[in-house]
Formats: C-alpha cells, structure tokens, sequence
C-alpha cells in the first residue's frame, strides 16, 4: 500500500528502471527518507549516493545527464535549495535532462520544523528560465505525473512533493497528465479556487461548504506551476471574475503570483492569495501547522466571502 | 599528431594571438588566459580526442572558465570554430561568450561560476565507466577555485567512485581576484590533502611543455583519479602584469 507521496515517487522510479536502461537515481545520503533506495535496491549499480553534498549532487547530475543518463535527484527540497545556483547556472543554462524531486516540502516536514520546511522552493525554482515546475497533489497525482515526466518530458523538471501526509485528493478524478496543462477539479461560477499539492484538499473542502450557502466555486489542480496553464486561467478569470490561490508555501513568488502574471495581463479581476508568511515550525503534525498559518477550509471560506463582497468584471459573453 | 616541438610553436601563437585580441577587447581575463596556455595547448593538441560518440570521446572542462579566450584560439587553430570569430569575441553578435558556453563548438560545459567542473566531470566519467566507454574527461580548475566547497564534494566522491578516467590539472599561478592565494586564502596544503583523500598528485611546471607532457602521461597510467598541480606563472607573456595581480592592460 503506498501510503505517501514519496513512497509513489520511489515505485515509480523502480518501475521505470527496468523499462529505462539509461535511468539512475542520485541522492545526498537521503536514499531512505526520499525512498530514492527502492530504486537503488533494484538497481544497486545505477544508484549513486553522493553524501551529504547537494551542490555536488547537482552539477555531477547535470554531467551524467550531459554523456547520456538519464539522472532524477531526490533530495529534501529545502536543501536542493541550497544548489539553487547550480541548478541555475549548470542545469539549467546547458537545458539538462535532470529530474530532480524535491520530498518533505512545505510543512510536510512538521516535527524537524522551521529549518527543514520548505516554502520558498517554488519562488526560487520558477524564476530560472528552462525549468519546470511540478506540484502533485496526492499517490494518484504522482503515478498520473511522474512516469510522464520521467519517460516523455525533455529538460530539467523541479517535482515537489511532500513527507507522510497525503490525503486522497485526485482518486475520483479522471484526467490524463500533460506538462503545461491545469484541471478543473469542480466546475463553478462566482470564484475559481487554484491550488496545488495536498492544499488541495482544504479548496475542495471549503468549496462544498460554500455551495450549500449557494456560492458555486470552481476548484482547479494546479499541477504545472511552470509551463502554466494560461489558457484555463484566463478562461477562469473571465467565467468567475474572482480568483483565490491557496499554497503551502510562502505568498511571494509561488502559486499566487504565478497566477497572478497570467490574470494581470490577460484578464485582471480580484484576487487573494492564501499562503505562508514566516518560516515554519515545528507541530505535531502538518494539520496544526496549517491551521496555525491559516491554510485550512474556514480560511478559505472566509476569504471567498470577503471577495464576493468586491465588484468584479465578469465577461458576460464567455 | 603534434611533435614536441610543434606544441611548443603552438602554444607560442596562442599566446600571441591571445595579446592580440587584448588590444581588440580590453575585458578579457588576461592574468588568468596566459598562465593556462600551454597546459590548455597540451591538452587540445595531444589528448583530447574527439568523436561524435558521447562514450568514447574526451572531455574537456574548462572549469576557469575565464580563460576561455585560450580555449577559443585553440579550438580556431584546430579548426572547430572560424578564425574570423576570434576577434568578435565578447560581441553581441559573436558566438564567442565572456566564459565557455556549450553553444560555441567543441566547448563541453558551460561554466564561469567557480566550483562546479570538477562535479560535472565526475558525473561524465562515472557514466563512461558504467557503460565501458574508453573517453577520458580533463578538468582545468584555478588555485583559487580550490577555496570552492562544492571542490571537496566532488574530490571526495571522484575517488570513491575509482575514476581512473578523470584527471584534474590546477593552474597554480598563485593569485585569485583580490590578491596573491597566500594572502587571501593559503593553498600550499592543497595538493596534502588531495593526496589525504586518495588521490594520485602530481607537481609540474605548468609553462614546461616536456613537464606537463611526463606528468599527465604518469596520471593517464596510474589507474586512479589523478590530479596535477602545474605551477605557473599569472600573465605570462605579457609583461606589464606578468606575476602580477593585475588582469589586464588598462
């Protein structure tokens, strides 16, 4: 039984390997907690641990992707953070094809605490010009998503997924997994709620409970951060006139402005972010930690309220 | 093949021609381009063999990559890039970038941020020797690179890794940016503590053609990741900054 994002990322990539005789693995002495191992159990030769080395782990990446490899890094996002100009200047300028996936993101992490939650990941992966960037939201987003990548997409990929706590989220949903491209989760017409990763869940939450109050709002998986999904956005912003995102990580440069670069210039109407300010700590487990910085249902139904109170420029002819 | 002799005449042209273009491009690294020329000119006219497969070609990485105008002479000598773009360099409309870029031919990485060849390399060779590949991958790194954290990730892993398809040459020309290295950062330990972590280290005179010949061809047969630490001597040649910390002629 898989049980966390991770686990799913470590079935997919030891499922692939016999498939891909050109995938490895590389790690920064975090073979088990990324569960990079079920791969290296496997493949034991196609397998490198680099200790604990993260800029290493990135440029010696980018140097089996440059003869042929096809290398995927797994290492805690927060600390492949720590290659950011590696990733930039190695992976990114030379267009590589390095996967590198990034575990224990945002609060998923919540006992190490502040030092090990990552929340500015995305700001920092979406701003280097050739990569993508990929947010799962649950086990079936990552078996959706990952062999895709792994198998069809060409260049670096940023894939951000969490610990432990994965709530089913897209089990019931029916979509085939396409870089670039956003799903509708709930169709719906007074505000459009965008969001990615186990978040998700509090959006849906909070958009059946705004429907029994006669507020239909649309919910929209925001899996591909970058290439965004600008269409469906601007199709959104036109049919709702309101926008809320909701992320597990800080609310500057993640989800919220990625979607507000897109509403700004191809269709401006009133938007919120709910996200992070701060830098973590530690709690018992993730739910406490989004209660405590307002990442839950209640959160985001206050804030649709607040947002519905605001004149908004629907285009009555979409 | 290049003879002895032949290497020596070669190395004097770039040299030369390398001045020239100093007069046509003030901002070109000149200290850190004329301490490598002959280790570089070694290299491109002696060993580094070239071929469309990935596996069985060298290397190279010129991890200083501010010495890539010597690069670029060379690769114009052997004919991979034309002449005429020697003295675009460093223009909007040349191919010729302030550091190597892998869109200029025969430049296998793109570098100029300090540290991070020596960790590319040992990705290339590692995936050379898993698939039995016969290429070797060269690294050219700095002294002053040497202060780079991310050099002790990759040392450390190369020689757990046993690549004996890997050889480091480090232009010791005894300065870095702000000043001479025993000032700014001491390197006289350097090559200790490559040995300390299992490298095979090598001493030469890194302006000697015969010296960096014997010395690299001891590294390609020792079967170990080798390193050789070429002392030379910052702008030689050029002798209002020869051993000097001045880069260029203002």
């Amino acid at each position: 039984m898989i049980e966390s994002m991770r686990d799913a990322v470590g079935m997919v990539l030891s499922e692939l390997g016999s498939e891909l005789g050109d995938l490895v693995v590389v790690t920064a002495d975090v073979g088990r907690a990324t569960r990079a191992y079920m791969f290296g159990k496997k493949y034991p030769s196609r397998y490198f641990n680099v200790g604990i080395a993260e800029q290493h782990l990135i440029s010696f990446a980018a140097g089996l992707a440059a003869v042929g490899a096809r290398p995927v890094v797994c290492a805690f996002s927060m600390f492949l953070m720590r290659a950011w100009e590696q990733i930039r200047n190695t992976v990114g300028r030379m267009n590589l094809n390095v996967k590198m996936v990034g575990t224990h993101a945002g609060f998923s992490d919540h006992a190490d605490g502040s030092s090990h939650q990552s929340l500015e990941d995305i700001a920092l992966m979406r701003t280097i010009h050739n990569i993508s960037v990929v947010v799962p939201a649950d086990v079936k987003d990552v078996l959706r998503s990952l062999p895709v990548i792994v198998k069809d997409v060409k260049g670096p990929v940023y894939y951000r997924v969490g610990r432990d706590y994965t709530p089913s989220i897209t089990d019931n949903y029916d979509y085939e997994y396409e870089l670039g491209k956003a799903y509708i989760l709930e169709e719906g017409y007074d505000i459009a709620i965008m969001s990615a990763g186990p978040v998700l869940l509090e959006s849906l939450i909070a958009a059946k409970e705004l429907k029994r109050l006669g507020i239909s709002v649309a919910v929209v998986n925001l899996i591909n951060i970058k290439p965004i999904d600008e269409v469906l956005i601007e199709s959104m912003a036109r049919k709702c006139g309101r926008i809320i995102t909701v992320e597990e990580h800080a609310i500057y440069g993640g989800i919220g402005s990625a979607v507000a670069e897109v509403v700004t210039q191809k269709y401006p109407v009133p938007m919120k972010f709910i996200g992070v300010v701060g830098y973590g700590k530690s709690a018992k487990n993730v739910k406490e930690l989004w209660n405590y910085y307002g990442l839950n249902s209640e959160a985001i139904m206050k804030t649709s309220l607040e947002l519905l109170k605001l004149d908004v420029n629907i285009d009555e002819t979409n | 093949m290049y003879e002895i002799h032949q290497i020596k005449t070669l190395s004097e042209y770039v040299r030369t021609t390398v001045i020239d273009l100093h007069r046509i491009e003030k901002n070109l690294h000149m200290g850190s381009t004329l301490s490598c020329i002959e280790i570089l000119t070694v290299l491109v006219s002696k060993y580094i063999r070239r071929s469309s497969d990935k596996l069985s070609r060298d290397w190279l990485i010129l991890s200083k990559g501010h010495a890539a105008p010597a690069l670029y002479v060379l690769l114009a000598e052997v004919g991979i890039i034309p002449r005429e773009e020697l003295v675009k360099i460093q223009s909007i409309d040349s191919i010729l970038q302030g550091h190597p870029d892998i869109s200029i031919p025969g430049v296998d990485m793109s570098t100029g941020s300090l540290g991070q060849g020596l960790s590319f390399a040992v990705g290339i060779a590692t995936w050379i020797k898993f698939k039995g590949g016969y290429g070797r991958v060269y690294v050219i790194m700095g002294d002053g690179e040497q202060d780079e954290g991310q050099v002790w990730e990759a040392m450390t892993d190369a020689v757990r890794r046993g690549l004996d398809n890997l050889l480091v040459i480090i232009d010791v020309n005894d300065y870095q940016l702000d000043g001479k290295t025993s000032e700014v950062k001491p390197k006289h330990y350097m090559p200790l503590i490559w040995k300390a972590v299992g490298w095979e280290v090598f001493v030469c005179d890194g302006h000697d053609i015969i010296s960096l010949i014997n010395s690299i061809d001891n590294a390609l047969s020792c079967g170990r990741p080798s390193v050789i630490f070429a002392k030379t001597v910052r702008g030689r040649g050029l002798k209002p900054i020869e051993g000097t910390e001045l880069q260029r002629v203002e």
